[in-house]
């Protein structure tokens, strides 16, 4: 009797029937906005591949360490993300600098493969060592933006979101004015279009390098702490975060800071909207088919000039 | 070299003797990491000889499992019949994967993601696929019936695996000096060149593909029917794949012994981290050791452990 | 270098004690033997958190155990656990119960993935361990041998499992809900269920289903929303989930994935009765209320639980927050802390470490000092499972979990609808 008395409209066959004009209006939006860090991870592993040519297959768990860096701050010393992210990138910096002069260095004419078994070494390693250091239960960083929430008619904006994507584009635009108007990134662009060339003409390869895998490390470790507000966290976040950056990169085009930016929030949308009307245990599948796709059609990505 | 032959020799003959010396726990090892070298190999006929960089091997070694596992589950096929319908299964999706990456001009780490992706594809597609038990997945029943492809006495599997494993390194052998070894490494080490100079390529390539995912297709009934149980996550998923190419890159890809001898390193590596700090109790420290030995491996022999070793030989008797 | 080699001299120390152990059974009879029980849990990877909370949990029992004077009909002997971490992976998994049984371990307890506990079980039944599963949630883990020595394809059951069924939790989620609605005099119809599309979470939304179909309770499910097991973002699920006016959101979770919906529903303020979990974890760990604060206030979730109406359960929850930092006792830590004490029991009416001797033993188990909510003692049926573990309903109140059904277990009244906020 329970299943016989009850109004017609509760049972819904489709999931179809439900999807109006703001649903859809509102993945959008929430896809656009969490582009934002999915473009700066992007930014960051895709200057390191156009200048070094080496995959930083450690990328994800580097953001990880931004994040307990952010943590710790916040916890320790009461800092926001929002302030403290300056601290996480330099830290990253320096790491990034480390990993560069002391691993990366000495093996930077050896095969493709034995750089991505490098990379995987310094990715166990840090994973792990997060897991000794704070242990494995999810973390979250307090901040006063958490909850903040604006409302736009029917659909809402998340203020932390909407922050950290404003940062992020504004951390990106930083990072292209600093590679066209200064000395040392002419010479970081010098080197990712033609390493020999570079070294004719006088640029210091090796600081290159370093300032390569440093910002690269920088820029992801910020990505980490802008997102610790609202990204809850554990040591094995980072190879999806990872796979999720190289995916980026190869659709907007390995090495072009404007495709990895595209490419972050293009991701981040179409997984968004996957959500919307596929199934959402299928929308991984959204950006792995996008992929596959750019792959086949447009190996070099959106904005990309050719192979590497 | 003559050394390293003898030695080699020596190896072989004293490993099937083996089991009925160790406790069982290193007869497992030995197990795993003749296992791990069988597919290290089958991965080297493309990643290590023709230079093409897969990441997505675990795919493979899916395809095979589950489908061997469903055969023996649904239809009562025995898995010595149904790992060859796997690898068949497993070579055609290679040959897919392999006619439109090859076809579209995809190298290097182009290629790598693409195989990532495949993998992940597959990965999700058996998540959410109820016909082949979605999340939780396949269950074997342990019988113990060797027609089943399973055995009462764990030494059994070791000498499957080595089977395995000798067959693969045999196979890589024989190929290695044949036209097809040849081509490949001639395409690995310049494919504009290897063109010119007549080699197609593509054939090639594609040939290499086909060969290596028939093969680690093959090894993933072993998997299914060794652990009992698959799940889309640890079948499909990139730790395994990982698992796969580091072995043969420390080792030292495009040489025989390469993958055999890289999985001799870290399979027993592995173990001695995980079961030394087990016992201190620190979780995670074990693979931050092992994180630092892979690391240290790509330092000290930037070609691989058999080309680093040959050399080093080298030098001593030079 | 070196360490590599100190590595490999205390293996091979170790191995051949090991050998030595398995090879040549010790005399119980002397003072200061030694049961050795092998404990094999995630650990290290994606599911350390419960893997460790099951290890801690196994230890505390362990040294309960032998505090209170060890096995009596062994002459005292001691219980010792050798850890084993399977890295949430099932090649790992049954290597290191190898290497546990290799090194001495009589008694296997494990392994929380079904998938690596799947493998852990064909070792148990060749080398003739028996396994006393302690948290897995799929069924042919012990139906598929239980099957199996009924064709006599083999001889005896090695496996068994002290831990509710899937089936279980289906049942007494919708069971519990119907109760708790019919007290509160509220009758909630639309339920929406979300949950986490991985191993356990699929095995849960469809036994909750399965369940909501066959009792036929005055709600349905109007809406089931998988979402990636890594998934970072949910804020689009949670807005169509809004848009089906739910009067309950069923969740179930990771714990990272726990945090990022209850955020959501808080953000996007999604107007309902109430959080009810068909069960979950990520609802109620120490850590997590700690994240979440108000957000994870009222939400309920239907989870096995220790029964805290138990002096001897309350003083090892006290001590369990104690050793782990202030976490609390909970299902994980609970099951893993009572299989060692069905362990010991069996142990002691086997008078034995003969396999055979055990599991004769296991069979006819009628143990009434479990410290979970259950409802009877743990006793094993002719699959190998223990149809008496039980759920309970808990409820976070004043930033606490505790058990609000039913009835007889209950610390506390429920407040449900929750309140406005």
């Amino acid at each position: 009797m329970a299943g016989g008395g009850r109004p017609a409209e509760v049972r819904l066959p489709e999931a179809g029937a439900l999807i109006d004009a703001t649903l859809i209006g509102q993945g959008l939006l929430n896809g656009v906005l969490f582009g934002g860090v999915y473009s700066l991870m992007a930014v960051g592993l895709t200057l390191i591949f156009g200048v070094m040519r080496v995959i930083n297959f450690a990328h994800g768990d580097m953001m990880v360490w931004g994040m307990y860096l952010a943590w710790l701050l916040a916890t320790r010393l009461g800092l926001d993300p929002y302030l403290s992210f300056v601290l996480c990138a330099g830290a990253l910096f320096a790491l990034g600098v480390l990993v560069q002069r002391g691993l990366v260095d000495p093996i930077v004419d050896a095969p493709h493969e034995m750089q991505i078994l490098l990379m995987l070494g310094v990715a166990l390693v840090l994973e792990n060592s997060a897991l000794l250091a704070f242990g494995p239960e999810p973390q979250r960083v307090r901040s006063s933006l958490a909850l903040a929430t604006l409302w736009l008619g029917p659909l809402f904006i998340d203020v932390a979101r909407l922050v950290t994507f404003l940062v992020a584009a504004l951390l990106a635009g930083a990072l292209s004015l600093f590679l066209f108007r200064t000395d040392l990134g002419r010479a970081m662009r010098a080197a990712a279009d033609n390493i020999d060339g570079a070294r004719i003409i006088g640029v210091d390869v090796r600081r290159v390098y370093m300032a390569a895998f440093g910002i690269g490390a920088a820029c992801v470790g910020a990505a980490g702490a802008l997102t610790s507000p609202f990204l809850p966290f554990t040591p094995a976040l980072g190879l999806s975060a990872s796979v999720t950056s190289f995916n980026i990169v190869i659709i907007g085009g390995m090495g072009s800071l404007p495709g990895a930016f595209v490419g972050g929030l293009l991701v981040s949308v179409a997984e968004s909207l996957g959500a919307v009307f596929l199934s959402s245990s299928l929308k991984e599948l959204v950006s792995f088919s996008l992929l596959i796709l750019i792959l086949l059609l447009r190996p070099a990505g959106l904005f990309g000039r050719r192979l590497a | 070299m003559r050394w390293a032959a003898l030695g080699a020799v020596a190896v072989l003959l004293a490993l099937p003797v083996v089991p009925g010396l160790l406790p069982s726990y290193a007869v497992t090892v030995f197990t795993f990491t003749f296992f791990y070298a069988y597919l290290a190999q089958a991965w080297n006929v493309l990643g290590g000889y023709a230079g093409q960089l897969s990441a997505g091997h675990a795919a493979f070694v899916g395809v095979g499992a589950y489908t061997s596992a469903m055969l023996a589950l649904e239809a009562g096929l025995s898995p010595w019949l149904g790992m060859f319908v796997g690898g068949a299964l497993a070579a055609g999706l290679g040959a897919v994967i392999g006619f439109l990456g090859f076809r579209f001009g995809l190298r290097g780490f182009y290629f790598v993601l693409l195989t990532v992706a495949f993998a992940e594809v597959c990965r999700i597609v058996a998540l959410n696929t109820e016909a082949v038990g979605g999340a939780l997945g396949l269950y074997i029943t342990f019988t113990g019936n060797p027609a089943q492809f399973q055995f009462r006495d764990a030494r059994a599997y070791y000498y499957v695996a080595l089977g395995f494993m000798l067959a693969g390194t045999a196979l890589a052998a024989l190929m290695e000096r044949r036209r097809f070894g040849i081509y490949l490494a001639a395409i690995r080490e310049d494919e504009g060149a290897a063109e010119a100079a007549g080699v197609p390529t593509f054939r090639y390539k594609l040939l290499a593909m086909v060969v290596s995912s028939f093969l680690t297709g093959v090894g993933g009934t072993f998997y299914a029917f060794y652990l009992f149980s698959l799940q889309p996550n640890s079948v499909f998923g990139i730790p395994l794949s990982v698992e796969i190419i580091v072995r043969t890159v420390v080792g030292g890809g495009g040489t025989v012994l390469g993958p055999v001898v890289g999985s001799f390193i870290l399979s027993p590596l592995a173990e001695l981290s995980r079961f030394y700090f087990a016992e201190a109790g620190w979780s995670g420290a074990h693979l931050v050791v092992y994180g630092v030995l892979l690391v240290v491996v790509v330092l000290f022999f930037p070609q691989g452990a058999v080309p680093g070793l040959r050399r080093l030989a080298g030098r001593r008797a030079g | 270098m070196i360490t590599s080699r100190i590595d490999r001299r205390s293996f091979l120390r170790t191995a051949a004690a090991g050998a030595a152990v398995a090879g040549f059974p010790l005399p119980l009879g002397a003072q200061g033997a030694t049961v050795k029980i092998g404990a094999v849990h995630p650990v290290t990877g994606a599911l350390a958190e419960i893997g460790q909370a099951c290890r801690l949990g196994a230890q505390m029992a362990v040294e309960a155990v032998n505090a209170a004077g060890g096995i009596r009909s062994l002459n005292g002997a001691r219980l010792e656990l050798i850890l084993g971490d399977t890295e949430n992976k099932p090649d790992v998994a049954r290597a290191e119960a190898e290497r546990v049984i290799n090194a001495g371990a009589q008694l296997l307890t494990g392994a929380f993935h079904s998938g690596q506990t799947a493998a852990m079980v064909p070792v148990a039944q060749q080398k003739r361990v028996p396994f006393l599963i302690d948290i897995s949630a799929a069924d042919p883990l012990t139906a598929n041998v239980a099957q199996s020595v009924k064709k006599g394809e083999q001889k005896v059951q090695y496996v068994y499992r002290n831990f509710p069924t899937t089936r279980m939790f289906g049942q007494r989620a919708v069971q519990f809900m119907t109760e708790i609605f019919r007290e509160a005099g509220v009758q909630p119809r639309r339920v929406v269920l979300i949950y986490t599309n991985d191993l356990f979470g699929q095995t849960q939304a469809r036994q909750f289903q399965a369940a909501v179909k066959e009792r036929n309770p005055g709600f349905e499910i109007v809406e089931s929303i998988p979402y990636p097991e890594n998934a970072t973002d949910l804020s689009t699920e949670v807005t169509r989930l809004k848009s089906l006016r739910p009067d309950i959101v069923a969740p179930v979770t990771r714990a990272t994935t726990a945090i990022l919906l209850l955020q959501e529903l808080a953000r996007q303020r999604v107007e309902m009765m109430g959080v009810i979990s068909p069960g979950t974890p990520g609802l109620y760990e120490a850590g997590q209320i700690a994240q979440l604060k108000e957000l994870i206030e009222h939400v309920m979730d239907n989870v096995p639980w220790p029964n805290f109406k138990n002096p001897r359960t309350r003083k090892v929850a006290e001590e369990y927050a104690k050793r782990s930092g202030g976490k609390t006792f909970d299902t994980n830590s609970g099951y893993s802390y009572e299989a060692i004490l069905v362990m010991a029991d069996v142990l002691e009416r086997a008078k034995s470490t003969d396999p055979e001797a055990i599991v004769e033993a296991i069979r006819t188990t009628s143990f009434k000092d479990g410290l979970m909510v259950a409802t009877g003692p743990v006793t094993f049926n002719e699959v190998g499972d223990n149809p008496n573990a039980s759920t309970a309903m808990i409820q976070i109140l004043g930033q606490k979990p505790v058990v609000v059904w039913p009835a007889e277990a209950a610390q506390q009244k429920f407040v449900f609808p929750r309140p406005g906020r």
